[in-house]
């Protein structure tokens, strides 16, 4: 199976070039970026071809993408990709807002392409573990839950609103909003959120408090903040804290490191298993079986729809129905 | 010599009771309880004298010169009001009342009697919130920016499962999470609003998510639990150049395991303890004393108490009302 990449921009792209070359059976046949720069430079570090044109990379034999540009970009080289007849795994978040997010859901739909929202964190072996304890019962029935996932302020496109479509809010919510609706199987139904600009002296959100009420009347609460600063051991968190009715279960996917201590200051060194390879190779295997896959571009609109919500929360302080996004 | 009398033979009582008696100028002159089992096991312990009522107390034991309210939160503004007529010095537990008239109008009828009233928000005399504090306050973090605290345990048990009423005890907002709202509005000052959301309608589990937006722009979120085993608290200060963090999970300096098959006995509020030469508690009454004899203004004052019960309500209604809860601020009220 050929792969290619389109764009660099985001760093994830690095972690995917390499699950991608070490899938078996799998091959980084091509990059395209619209910087020609980093483009190269990461074709010469994954020893592949870089693509000046989009289209010609697109007119190769490749069988799907990998799309890593700027956010605001995605729904473009998306389009283009299926329109190409080659199947999309997609950074999240899917698109900066929901005409996109359903024009490409809608184009992938009419090529017959697969479309995938790239969630690596369904592919977290402690999160696994997680949804195999609720989906048991043994927690009875899930009352509450209590995410975070905080993070660094990521600099560059991701702090310029026209690329990003936003700040912390729409970089670090869907995520968790995604394993949440995954865990529940019941859709947000309301929003408020408290969203502010307390860390970066850049005028954009970096720190975000959203609640939620879901379908099935669960809560939840989810802090997305670029809270971690440089002398922090670790760049963010994915954690969990689920209430049921015959017990709780606390989830930290990246709770497996060790820690560091050396002239660098104290550092976390995760060791657990690298969740982007279990992404990629259910979107290989997807292509394969020529099946479902198993996160789809309407879970990164719904994951999408409770960010947009939630910055509207915030500007108008008050709840938002999901219905009225 | 001041002399005690604390009414309530519960878990607090218990605790009160144990920090006077090695307190020096302190002396536990005698406890009060209408339960006569509970006064005579704390009577026991403590080697003080057991009354069923206040009044035949102060009968036996003229010499008291204040009176520590360990009773359940309903029963706080009567028997404040009573020991009132008694001594001139009356520590409160937390939270002052039920509701905002009640807190008003203990405050007012103590301030009127010349009472000095002293609220027990004992988490200002926890040393890691102080230090916690003081370290924000040093510069430790820059500007702060969003703050996280949990605190809770089981679902507490009481006389009469008072816990279980939200008349009697305000439920988990009001008797737990208050804490933490006395706290952070000492930290960050007042608030502008609260949104909350809890689980409702669950026998013997209660759990609550608070989020509080402050006048100087603070975010803070709040979980209060009984929904967890074993009582814990914890913290984290996130701000633009550092961050503060503490979890009395991962911050246990003796931890005795005892290898026995029969289940563990719990009885009453669960207790943090922590091996220091003289506990929170300890502290805090100490400092009452202190106040009292030397005229000093208390760390925590009423007025701090009615502030945090008025926050503590405005998230009980945002939970009501699934709207978020803009304060009305009620110390003009009170300075009139």
């Amino acid at each position: 199976m050929k792969l290619a990449i389109i764009s660099f921009a985001h760093m994830h792209a690095f972690s995917y070039a390499k699950a991608i070359q070490s899938y078996p059976g799998a091959k980084l046949a091509g990059i395209y970026d619209d910087d020609p720069n980093r483009g190269e430079r990461a074709a010469e570090d994954f020893n592949t071809q870089y693509y000046e044109s989009l289209d010609v990379l697109l007119s190769t034999d490749i069988d799907a993408v990998i799309i890593t540009s700027e956010n605001s970009m995605h729904k473009v080289h998306t389009v283009a990709a299926a329109r190409a007849g080659k199947h999309v795994l997609c950074e999240k978040p899917l698109a900066t807002n929901i005409e996109d997010s359903l024009e490409m859901i809608r184009t992938c739909k009419e090529n017959n392409i697969i479309l995938q929202t790239a969630f690596p964190v369904r592919f977290s072996s402690p999160v696994l573990r997680a949804k195999t304890i609720i989906d048991s019962g043994e927690l009875g029935e899930v009352l509450a839950i209590k995410g975070t996932n905080r993070g660094t302020n990521p600099g560059g496109w991701f702090i310029q609103p026209e690329f990003s479509g936003g700040g912390a809010v729409i970089d670090h919510t869907v995520h968790v909003v995604d394993i949440m609706r995954w865990f529940l199987k019941s859709e947000v139904k309301e929003v408020y959120a408290e969203v502010d600009n307390r860390f970066v002296s850049e005028k954009i959100d970096d720190c975000g408090i959203l609640s939620m009420e879901f379908d099935n009347g669960t809560i939840a609460t989810l802090d997305c903040s670029w809270s971690r600063n440089p002398s922090f051991p670790t760049w963010g968190d994915v954690t969990l804290e689920i209430v049921g009715t015959k017990g709780t279960l606390s989830v930290d996917a990246f709770a497996q490191k060790i820690d560091v201590f050396n002239e660098r200051g104290h550092k976390y060194h995760y060791w657990g298993d690298e969740m982007d390879a279990g992404l990629m190779g259910d979107f290989i295997e997807s292509i394969k079986e020529e099946r479902i896959p198993s996160i789809s571009g309407l879970d990164g609109l719904k994951a999408l729809e409770v960010a947009l919500a939630a910055y509207k929360s915030s500007r108008q302080k008050e709840p938002i129905q999901l219905s009225q996004v | 010599m001041n002399y005690v009398l604390i009414v309530g033979a519960g878990t607090m009582g218990t605790v009160h009771a144990h920090s006077y008696l090695n307190m020096d100028g302190v002396q536990l002159a005698g406890i009060v309880d209408i339960r006569a089992d509970a006064a005579k096991q704390l009577g026991q312990q403590t080697g003080t004298r057991v009354f069923p009522t206040m009044e035949e107390a102060m009968e036996a034991l003229p010499e008291i010169d204040v009176i520590d309210i360990c009773l359940p939160t309903y029963l706080h503004l009567e028997f404040v009001k009573k020991a009132a007529q008694f001594v001139k010095n009356v520590i409160c537990e937390k939270p002052l009342a039920r509701s905002i008239d009640e807190a008003k109008e203990m405050i007012e009828f103590c301030k009127e009697k010349g009472i000095k009233l002293f609220v027990g928000h004992v988490v200002r005399f926890f040393p890691e919130y102080v230090k916690a504090k003081q370290i924000i306050e040093d510069g430790g973090i820059g500007r702060p920016g969003v703050i996280r605290t949990s605190r809770g345990g089981g679902f507490p048990a009481g006389w009469e499962n008072w816990y279980e009423s939200r008349e009697k005890s305000g439920g988990l907002v009001l008797d737990l999470l208050i804490h933490d709202f006395d706290y952070l509005r000492w930290c960050f000052g007042e608030v502008e609003r609260v949104y909350a959301r809890g689980i409702k309608g669950r026998e013997k589990l209660d759990y609550t998510l608070v989020t509080l937006k402050f006048k100087n722009g603070v975010i803070a979120h709040l979980e209060g639990t009984w929904a967890h085993q074993g009582f814990s608290s914890s913290f984290e200060f996130a701000g633009e150049k550092g961050i503060v963090d503490y979890d009395s999970k991962k911050a246990v300096p003796v931890h005795l395991v005892r290898h026995v098959d029969s289940s563990i006995q719990t009885a009453g509020v669960t207790v943090p303890e922590s091996p220091l030469k003289e506990n929170p508690y300890f502290q805090e009454l100490q400092h009452f004393i202190h106040c009292m004899n030397s005229g000093q203004d208390p760390i925590v004052t009423c007025d701090d108490g009615l502030k945090a019960l008025e926050i503590a309500l405005a998230a009980q209604e945002a939970m009501d009302t699934n709207k978020p809860v803009f304060l009305k601020s009620v110390k003009e009220e009170l300075t009139k």
